[in-house]
Formats: C-alpha cells, sequence, structure tokens
C-alpha cells in the first residue's frame, strides 16, 4: 500500500496504490488523523489503483466521515474500481459518501 | 570434608604439644649446661621436636590454603600479614625489651625462651607463607607448574630429614651443591606472578602495601635468627636447619619478586583495566538481549561505553531511522547544539570534497582546526570520529566523538569503538526480533480464544420443521474472525434468522460479534419487525463499538402460517432468491446502511424492510462476504454473478446438496486458500405440512 498525496490551494488529493486492509488501514488512519488536514476544505481520494479494501479500511473513512463533516470539509472518492464501489455499495456507503467517477467531476463537485 | 578437618586438628594438636616439648627440652638442656647435672634432655630430641613441629604447622597450612585460589588476592595477603607477619613485630618487641630485662632479672634462661617463641613464630609464619605463595603461583596454572611444585616441596621436605641424621652438612660438599640447587630452584618458582596481572590498580596499591609489610617480616625474622645464632647461653640454633634457611630464602624472593613486579606494572595497569572494561562493557551489550532491556538501554550502554573506551572529551549519539516514527533518543556528553551543526555542516563539506558520498564508513579527522571543511568555526576539538551505526538492512544513527588532542583516536581505539557499534547493531536488530516473535505468540494467542469464541457463539443445533430445510456452512479464517449466525424461534410459526459481519480481527471482533448475539435476543423477545430492530440495534451498538468498527448483518423473519419472509439488509451482502413458479434467480436488490456507521437517529431512514410471500420449492441462499470475495489465485473474485449460476444449476436438489455444490465450487476456485471467514445458509422451502 502507497500513499501519496498532492496539494493545491485548499485541496489536498490523496492517492491510493495497493491493498486497503487491516496493516496499511493504520497508515492511512495516521494521515487522516493529522491535523494539519484540517487546513483544507476538500479532501479528494484518488481510488484509481486502490484493488481491495477491508472493512478495517473502509471503518477508517468511516470514523474521520462524522470529524469532516462537523467542519465542513468535503471528502470525495473518484476512479473507483468496480469491485471497490461494489463493496462501498453493499454497505450502503455510496449514499454517505461522494463517490464520483473521474477527477474533473470530482473537482467540479468539490468547486460546488 | 571431615577428613581435611580431621587432619587439620590433629597437626594443630602435634604442633602444639612438640613445641612445648622442644620448649621443655631445650630448657632441661640449658640447665644441664649450666649446672653440670643430668637431665633427661637430649640434644637428638630437640632436633626431633622441632622437626615434628615444623611438619605439623606446614600440614596444617597446607591444608588450611587450598590452592584454587580466587581472583581476590589482597584478603590472602592480608591475612599472610596479620596472621603470620605480625608475629615478627611481636618478637621485634621482646627483641627490644630483652636487654632491660636481662638487666634487672638475669636469667640463663631468657634468651632459650625467647628464641624458642620466635622460632615458633617464624614457622608459623613459613607455613602461612610457603602456602599462600603456592596459591598465587599455581593460580592459572599448567600441568607443568602442577608437577614442578610437586617436586619442589618434595625436595624441600627431603631437606628436613639432615637435622635429623645430625650431619654438619655444611662440611660435605655435595650437600652444599644440593642445597644451592635447591636455593635456584626456589628462585625459579618465584618467577610465577600471573596473579599480579590480575591486580586493578587501587588493589595493587594495597597489595604494594602488603607486601612490604610481609618483607619487613620477613626480613626482622632472618635478623634475629641470625643475631642470637652465635651467644653462647643459646643451646639450640636453627641456622643450620637447612629447612628453615631454604623457605625462608623462598619466602624472600617471591615477596620481594612480587613486590618488584608490582611496582613496576603500575603504569600499565590502566591499560590492561581499560581493556577488561571494553570486553565487560561488550559482554554487557550482547546481555541486554536475555534481560529483556530496551533499545534505549542498549544506546545508552553504547555511548557510555564508548566514551570510556576512547577517553573522548566531547560525544553525542544520533539515532532514529527513516520510516519510524517516535522521538529518537538523545545522547549528549557535553556537547553544544552549535557545536553539533557546526560539526555536521563540516562533515557534509568534508564529504563532497573528499568525493566519498558514502556517507556511512567512518569518518576520522586528527586536526580538525586545519581542515579547510572544518575552518572557521573555531571548534575547541582536533580530533573527531563518527561512527555509523548500520546492518545490511538498516541505518540506525550515527556516534559522534571528539577529543581536544591532536590524533586522538588510534587504530585500536577505532576497533573497539566500531565492535561496540557492530554488538549495539546486532543486540538492537535481536532485540526487535524477540519483542516480533512476542507479539506473534500474543496475537497467535488472541486468534486462538477468539476462534474459541466464535464457535461458541454459532449454534451446534439447527432449528428442524417440516416446512423448511436448513443447511448452514460456516468456516473461519486464520486472520479475520467476525462472521457470525443465529436463529430464534419468535412462536410456533415464526422464525427469526441473523447473520452478520463483524468488522476488525481477534478478541474485539469475537467480542463484538457476541454483543450483536445479546442483542438479536434481548431485542427479539420484543418480536421488533426487521427493520425495527435494526434501528434498535444500531442504536445499541452506538455506545460499544469503537469509531473504526461496524458491523453489516441482514435479520429474516420467517413465517410458515404466512408463507411469508421479512426482511431487512444493514450493510450485508444482498440474498440470493429462487423463485420455484417464475423459475428464476435472483438478488433481492434492497438498500440498507450498516450498523456502527452513522451513530444517531438518523439511521432509520437508511434502513428498509422487503415483504416475499415464497412458494414451496423456493430457496434462499444468505452468506457473508467472504464467499464472493474469495479470491482465486489469479486475484480474481468469485463474484455474486457466479454464486447466481451455481443456485440456478442446483436449486432442484435438497438444501444440503445445494450448500455442499456451491461450497465445493468456491473451494475449487480458490484453490483450497481462505483469505475471510466464509458463512453459507441454504434454506429451502416446503409444501406445508401438518405438524403431528
Amino acid at each position: 500500500m502507497k500513499i501519496k498525496h498532492t496539494i493545491s490551494d485548499n485541496t489536498i488529493t490523496i492517492s491510493l496504490d495497493g491493498e486497503l486492509d487491516a496493516s496499511s488501514s493504520v497508515m492511512l488512519d495516521e494521515e487522516l488523523s493529522n491535523p494539519s488536514i484540517m487546513m483544507f476544505s476538500k479532501i479528494l481520494v484518488d481510488c484509481k489503483n486502490l484493488n481491495y479494501i477491508s472493512s478495517a479500511g473502509l471503518g477508517v473513512f468511516i470514523s474521520h466521515l462524522q470529524r469532516f463533516e462537523d467542519a465542513q470539509i468535503k471528502l470525495i472518492f473518484f476512479n473507483m474500481q468496480e469491485k471497490v464501489r461494489n463493496v462501498f455499495e453493499i454497505l450502503g456507503l455510496d449514499l454517505l459518501m461522494t463517490i464520483v467517477s473521474s477527477y474533473e467531476e470530482a473537482v467540479t463537485i468539490a468547486n460546488d | 570434608m571431615p577428613q581435611k578437618d580431621r587432619i587439620k586438628r590433629l597437626s594443630f594438636f602435634t604442633a602444639s604439644v612438640s613445641w612445648v616439648l622442644l620448649l621443655v627440652n631445650v630448657l632441661l638442656l640449658a640447665y644441664q649446661r649450666h649446672t653440670g647435672e643430668e637431665t633427661l634432655g637430649q640434644d637428638y630430641l630437640s632436633n626431633l621436636f622441632s622437626v615434628v613441629f615444623i611438619l605439623s604447622v606446614f600440614t596444617f597450612q597446607r591444608f588450611r590454603l587450598e590452592p584454587h585460589a580466587t581472583a581476590g588476592f589482597t584478603k590472602p595477603l592480608w591475612h599472610l600479614f596479620v596472621k603470620g607477619g605480625l608475629g615478627a613485630y611481636v618478637c621485634l618487641l621482646l627483641n627490644v625489651g630483652y636487654p632491660n630485662l636481662n638487666l634487672y632479672w638475669a636469667n640463663p634462661y631468657l634468651l632459650d625462651i625467647f628464641y624458642q617463641i620466635l622460632f615458633g613464630f617464624l614457622v608459623y609464619f613459613l607455613g602461612k607463607a610457603f602456602y599462600t605463595w603456592r596459591q598465587f603461583i599455581l593460580y592459572q596454572k599448567t600441568k607443568d607448574l602442577q608437577t614442578q611444585w610437586k617436586w619442589f616441596e618434595i625436595l624441600l621436605y627431603v631437606s628436613l630429614l639432615v637435622p635429623l641424621l645430625n650431619v654438619e652438612y655444611m662440611k660435605f660438599i655435595f650437600l652444599m651443591l644440593d642445597l644451592a640447587l635447591l636455593l635456584a630452584y626456589s628462585v625459579y618458582m618465584s618467577v610465577h606472578l600471573r596473579w599480579v596481572a590480575f591486580l586493578s590498580l587501587d588493589r595493587k596499591w594495597g597489595s604494594i602495601f602488603l607486601l612490604t609489610a610481609i618483607l619487613a617480616s620477613v626480613v626482622l625474622f632472618g635478623n634475629f635468627l641470625f643475631q642470637y645464632s652465635d651467644s653462647p647461653e643459646l643451646v639450640i640454633d636453627y641456622t643450620d636447619n637447612p629447612f628453615i634457611l631454604l623457605t625462608l630464602a623462598f619466602v624472600f624472593t617471591y615477596t620481594l619478586s612480587s613486590f618488584l613486579v608490582a611496582v613496576f606494572s603500575l603504569p600499565t595497569s590502566k591499560v590492561f583495566e581499560q581493556k577488561n572494561a571494553d570486553l565487560r562493557n561488550f559482554q554487557r551489550l550482547s546481555q541486554t538481549i536475555q534481560q529483556g532491556q530496551s533499545e534505549e538501554e542498549v544506546y545508552s550502554i553504547l555511548f557510555d561505553s564508548a566514551i570510556k573506551a576512547s577517553g573522548a572529551d566531547s560525544a553525542w549519539l544520533e539515532t532514529g531511522e527513516e520510516g519510524r516514527s517516535g522521538i529518537p533518543p538523545a545522547h549528549n556528553e557535553g556537547a553544544e547544539q552549535a557545536l553539533m551543526d557546526h560539526i555536521k555542516s563540516g562533515l557534509t563539506r568534508a564529504h563532497k570534497e573528499r568525493g566519498t558520498l558514502h556517507q556511512d564508513s567512518i569518518f576520522l579527522e586528527g586536526d580538525l582546526r586545519h581542515n579547510p571543511a572544518f575552518v572557521g568555526a573555531d571548534l575547541p576539538f582536533y580530533s573527531l570520529l563518527v561512527m555509523p551505526l548500520v546492518s545490511t538492512k538498516r541505518k540506525y544513527g550515527h556516534l559522534y566523538l571528539l577529543r581536544e588532542v591532536e590524533q586522538g583516536f588510534d587504530q585500536d581505539t577505532i576497533d573497539v569503538v566500531q565492535s561496540f557499534t557492530n554488538q549495539t547493531v546486532l543486540t538492537i536488530e535481536n532485540l526487535r526480533l524477540v519483542q516480533e516473535s512476542l507479539q506473534n505468540e500474543r496475537y497467535k494467542e488472541e486468534l486462538k480464544i477468539a476462534s474459541l469464541v466464535q464457535d461458541r457463539l454459532i449454534p451446534k443445533t439447527f432449528p428442524t420443521d417440516t416446512w423448511f430445510e436448513i443447511s448452514t456452512y460456516s468456516q473461519a479464517a486464520k486472520e479475520v474472525g467476525g462472521d457470525f449466525y443465529d436463529f430464534l424461534q419468535l412462536s410456533e410459526s415464526r422464525i427469526a434468522i441473523i447473520i452478520g459481519d463483524v468488522s476488525g480481527k481477534g478478541i474485539s471482533a469475537a467480542f463484538h460479534m457476541a454483543q450483536m448475539k445479546g442483542i438479536f435476543h434481548g431485542l427479539m423477545q420484543q418480536d421488533l419487525l426487521p427493520d425495527e430492530f435494526m434501528v434498535q440495534a444500531n442504536s445499541a451498538l452506538s455506545r460499544c463499538l469503537e469509531r473504526t468498527s461496524f458491523i453489516t448483518s441482514a435479520l429474516y423473519i420467517i413465517d410458515y402460517k404466512m408463507q411469508g419472509v421479512s426482511f431487512a439488509r444493514a450493510g450485508h451482502c444482498h440474498t440470493l432468491y429462487y423463485n420455484s413458479m417464475m423459475e428464476d434467480t435472483f438478488y433481492f436488490q434492497t438498500e440498507g446502511l450498516g450498523l456502527g456507521i452513522m451513530r444517531d437517529a438518523s439511521y432509520a431512514k437508511r434502513i428498509h424492510r422487503l415483504h416475499y410471500d415464497y412458494n414451496p420449492g423456493d430457496v434462499m441462499v444468505i452468506y457473508t462476504d467472504g464467499i464472493v470475495e474469495a479470491r482465486s489465485e489469479d486475484q480474481d473474485e468469485y463474484g455474486e454473478d457466479r454464486l447466481k449460476y451455481m443456485l440456478s444449476q442446483t436449486y432442484h436438489l435438497e438444501a444440503e446438496d445445494i450448500k455442499s455444490a456451491i461450497i465445493n465450487d468456491v473451494t475449487d476456485f480458490t484453490n483450497d486458500t481462505l483469505h475471510d471467514d466464509q458463512t453459507l445458509l441454504v434454506i429451502k422451502f416446503k409444501q406445508r405440512q401438518p405438524n403431528n
């Protein structure tokens, strides 16, 4: 699992590469728990290379969801693979989180 | 050792008796000489008693002082001085007092008594000294040395025979030669002085002091022995006893040589002590693993040992690897931040100038102030040694040592410091391995408990009835443990079935499973509808589930009187269904959010109830994601489509066979590798028949 981030203005784009399982979710949790992330108003998550997400990985996003919502930070997932998206859908997370197909769409929604 | 004790007691007794007899005999002889009267006193008796006395004292000491001495040498020296050497000083007092006493109380026997007391003290001292020196000579002995000593002892004892034979040995040239050879032998024995090397500096000073005192005793004894030997009043004199002379000579030479060697080895002691300390520190480093100490302690030992070994005036240790969080342990000995910055920037320049970009080699500079890379920093130091802490896998940090003198680090010091750092790296790596294996062990234990809990929570008996068949399958993966299912008979015609998957693994997952089971049994007493149950379960779990955990679940209530199923899905996998009337296989696509994701009242909006009237012959397949997310070797997922296809091929079979067919297919697909827990329930509805 590799986590990369690119920053522009008030947007941080986090790219996830590999499998997000119990061990790698700790890294992601550290990344999202970092206080500096609250300085951004938009968090875009690039899931293009995310091949698998376990319940622990989902748990990390769920645990931070409320915090971001309270701080009015937009969390948007894009480029999600079909099987990963399926996991989000089955769990009902697609109704709670914003999942779009492309980066452009993500930027547009973020700027709304 | 009762045998030894007996010998010691016996020899002590013989010594006392023979000395008293000797004194009596000497006095009788003196009386005979003064008065001319015949008495019982005989010259040969004096010789016999003295030999018996010497022999018993030596035997006593021989068994008292075992030849296997420990490394503590000052204690035996102290004992020798206090118990033996002080006799000479007692004789000194007597000697000082003797002329005065003789003036007032002229007694012809006084000198004889004094001489016998002196003889008693002397023999005791010689015996003690002789066997104390044996301990010292035989310290770290070789086989040869042991043999040589044995012969030395035997030959010395043979010389005891001379006075018994009552020969004037001085007249026999061959005897003289023999004795001279024996004297040479004792000088040779005196070169065995290994023990001196094992003394620390403080102990060496103590030993020198004691040796001086013992040497004074030897000289005093010898002086008294010869001072009165020519007195006409003396009946017997021991200066012609070769044994006494030889042992006295031996004790004198050994004491003197020990003293000289101790004095001249004083300047080198510090070096030996340093080497010993290095060795001990090295040992401490390797022992830290067994003692279960932390990495911080290992670094501390390295830091202290390296400073001591190199005599550095200032030093600091930088540790902390890439990719490891936490505050690196700071070790600093008289180095300020500004100095550290200067050195480090100078170091970078020096590396550049030398063209050695490879920074993980030892850096040594003996003339810092004139090195262009460090010029301008105005450092109070001349010598710098930078030792990297590296293994083949990782870099652990750098050790910086500074000295005020030029060329302050010699090759020997560098070697020692390097072996310290190597050992440290090894110790740290081993320490981590040990911790890792402990962690694994604990984890395994936890999983064992978790799977035990899981096993207990899953029902072993299934509801049996005439209107449906049910077949279950449950397989826990090694790493993940969170699947569960359960049944509850609500009334005669209604049964509730729950299935779920708890996120997380190990104990915590098993714990939440147990909670979920409790919630199911508790809440369903109120005969709730599936969606109502989910709302209440969500609210109950919100209070006990940690933030990153959630549970997916689906609840089915089957009513066979009404021939209907109502159910709700909370983030759980879709339900697969075969409708026998339509001959159609499909998934119930309902919406529903997992439990514990939204922890407020708004959850109620996210859950839906579905009701479906079943027909006899319909099949319902309930499962967890371990089935559809089962992966083949090529990382393909088993998927919903394949599961659906399997049911469409097997719906006509009995529930048990449908289950077996699906599980066999999944196992074939994954080639028997299990990534996640797998749970599968197959329910086949049958024609309603009256219960008898």
